[in-house]
């Protein structure tokens, strides 16, 4: 019955999703404009800083973490061990699709309803919380996820297309699979559980989004620790993380299905 | 057999006490319209009764389950039609009926949706988004969502608030339809003529429960029977004559009608037209005095606030 009940929630709330222009256009575009920002640094910083960027401090620890990582970059010129080094960022700078397409939709989807009085009627159905939480949750996450993965093919096919397609076999390594096939479904359900959960507990619409705002700064701290040189992540380390956030996942679900407090949102503004 | 039971029920929000001590029983296959001023505890007894909201003392037990105990049972067993439809308008009226049915594990929701969205006049409509619908329709589908899943009680939340007098008629239609088929129904309303309309019983609340009965009883412990008299006209040989009979109680007049307090409204009757016609008056009807169920309701509450006050 959970089963059914979830997949309903789903397909009702992909529904909805898909006819609001809104979240259409942050979902279909988002990952685009993401792809063409990250790509136009790369280019910008290779085109006009070049190696020289290597000469300083901290991109010269990462560059090492890099070479300890692959030791064959070695082999290429400065420019393009830059390249690859800020290429390899990619696969981090990806996971910030998910978690912004889950600060548009996910804070909103309790909100909504909420606003709109079904979320009333909804409660007083049998559906269970966590029913309810991780359909809605996964009705976001997963095309979420997809784009995520569409995003990465464009990336690739960009880099193909900027002449820098010979790098590609340094930068789409185990860690870049694990990265985009492990560590980015975790995030993604991670990033939609905290929106649905801020959702829930937000007393207004302005609050949900605040709250959500939170999700997005471990990203960008993954793909700060990693580019400073700090920590490389390896296979086994991003192995760890994907783990580690997947617990996260089931934990944030068991506390959010504790804070939902249906009473009060029963009770509370409309 | 009572299907609603409530035995001290109350309910605290911070320091405001929105429901207070309301012990009632409602017995299966009954209407009960439930009244009261805005304020008075109207929804949440209805949301408490529906597992929505726990009480904060008391409690209540619904179709066999304890409301803050067994909800998943109490929600497969209570429908509820909540004071906005609160429907998906994005979605069409069936969609919007299979998804609430989804969530019973008892029914087989294409039948019943198909059933219910025929049954609300709705069938034409079934495919078209419900944000196009008008609010009389839209109350309709939510009625049909309560009902999907053939709940043995029907929770209604001011079914007919802010609808214009044509959809107000036409949910009050088929809540007559319901009430025929022998559901019970909790009403909760601010309508009298509604209420007096649809329910065999009433319940009057104002954060306690001030009065359950029916409208008729509640008119009796108010105001006392009186039987209106229409003459051609009024002359003092029939006055005289009236006032001589025994079980006159109290005579009053208002144009060439005489209002009478009987000692038995039903037995004297024949008596008092048979000595009105005698003393030579033509009689051109006899009915009892109405009160409506608007000056019970008034005198009530009003009772309450002074004795608050």
């Amino acid at each position: 019955m959970s089963r059914r009940r979830i997949r309903n929630i789903l397909l009702k709330e992909w529904a909805l999703l898909f006819t609001d222009l809104n979240s259409a256009f942050v979902i279909t575009l988002l990952p685009f404009l993401v792809v063409g920002q990250g790509i136009l640094y790369i280019w910008l910083a290779s085109r006009f800083a070049g190696e020289s960027m290597l000469t300083t401090q901290v991109f010269q620890t990462a560059l090492q973490k890099l070479v300890e990582a692959i030791p064959g970059i070695t082999q290429l010129p400065g420019n393009e061990q830059l390249l690859v080094l800020l290429l390899s960022q990619f696969n981090f700078f990806l996971l910030l699709i998910p978690t912004m397409i889950a600060m548009s939709v996910a804070t909103f989807s309790i909100v909504d309803e909420k606003l709109s009085g079904s979320l009333e009627a909804l409660l007083a159905t049998p559906v269970r919380t966590w029913e309810l939480l991780l359909g809605k949750a996964l009705a976001g996450a997963i095309p979420a996820l997809v784009m995520t993965w569409i995003s990465a093919g464009i990336f690739l096919l960009v880099v193909s297309g900027l002449g820098w397609g010979e790098l590609i076999g340094f930068v789409v390594t185990t860690g870049w699979f694990l990265t985009l096939f492990l560590l980015t479904p975790a995030v993604a359900m991670l990033s939609f559980m905290l929106g649905v959960t801020g959702s829930a507990r937000a007393k207004d619409p302005r609050g949900a989004q605040n709250a959500a705002l939170l999700i997005i700064l471990p990203v960008f701290a993954l793909i700060g620790i990693q580019i400073t040189g700090i920590v490389w992540f390896t296979p086994s380390l991003i192995l760890v993380l994907a783990l580690a956030i997947g617990i996260a996942d089931f934990i944030t679900l068991r506390a959010a299905v504790r804070l939902f407090g249906r009473e009060s949102i029963v009770v509370q503004w409309r | 057999m009572a299907i609603i039971e409530t035995f001290d029920l109350s309910r605290r929000f911070g320091k405001t006490t929105a429901v207070e001590d309301v012990t009632l029983a409602v017995e299966a296959g009954e209407v009960l319209g439930f009244l009261g001023p805005n304020g008075a505890g109207k929804t949440t007894t209805i949301r408490i009764l529906a597992g929505m909201i726990a009480p904060t003392k008391g409690y209540a037990i619904v179709a066999g389950h304890r409301t803050d105990r067994d909800v998943e049972q109490l929600h497969e067993t209570v429908g509820m039609l909540t004071q906005t439809p609160g429907l998906y308008d994005r979605l069409s009226a069936r969609r919007n009926l299979e998804y609430f049915a989804s969530f019973y594990p008892s029914i087989e929701s294409q039948s019943q949706v198909e059933k219910y969205i025929k049954l609300m006049g709705l069938w034409e409509r079934r495919d078209s988004k419900v944000g196009a619908f008008s609010k009389g329709m839209k109350q309709r589908l939510a009625l049909a969502r309560a009902l999907v899943h053939e709940p043995k009680v029907l929770f209604l939340d001011e079914p007919t608030a802010g609808l214009d007098p044509e959809a107000a008629g036409e949910v009050r239609e088929l809540i007559r339809t319901l009430r025929e088929e022998g559901r019970t129904i909790f009403l909760s309303t601010h309508n009298l003529n509604e209420a007096e309309m649809l329910c065999s019983r009433i319940a009057v609340i104002h954060t306690r429960l001030l009065a359950l009965d029916t409208a008729e009883r509640l008119r009796r412990r108010f105001f006392r029977r009186r039987i209106i008299v229409q003459l051609e006209s009024l002359d003092a040989r029939v006055r005289e004559a009236v006032r001589k009979l025994p079980f006159v109680q109290e005579m009053g007049e208002e144009g060439s009608q005489l209002i009478l307090e009987l000692s038995d409204s039903e037995r004297n009757r024949p008596e008092l037209v048979k000595a009105i016609v005698e003393a030579g008056g033509r009689v051109i009807g006899v009915s009892e005095k109405q009160y409506p169920l608007e000056d019970v309701y008034l005198r009530l509450i009003r009772e309450e606030s002074q004795n608050e006050s």
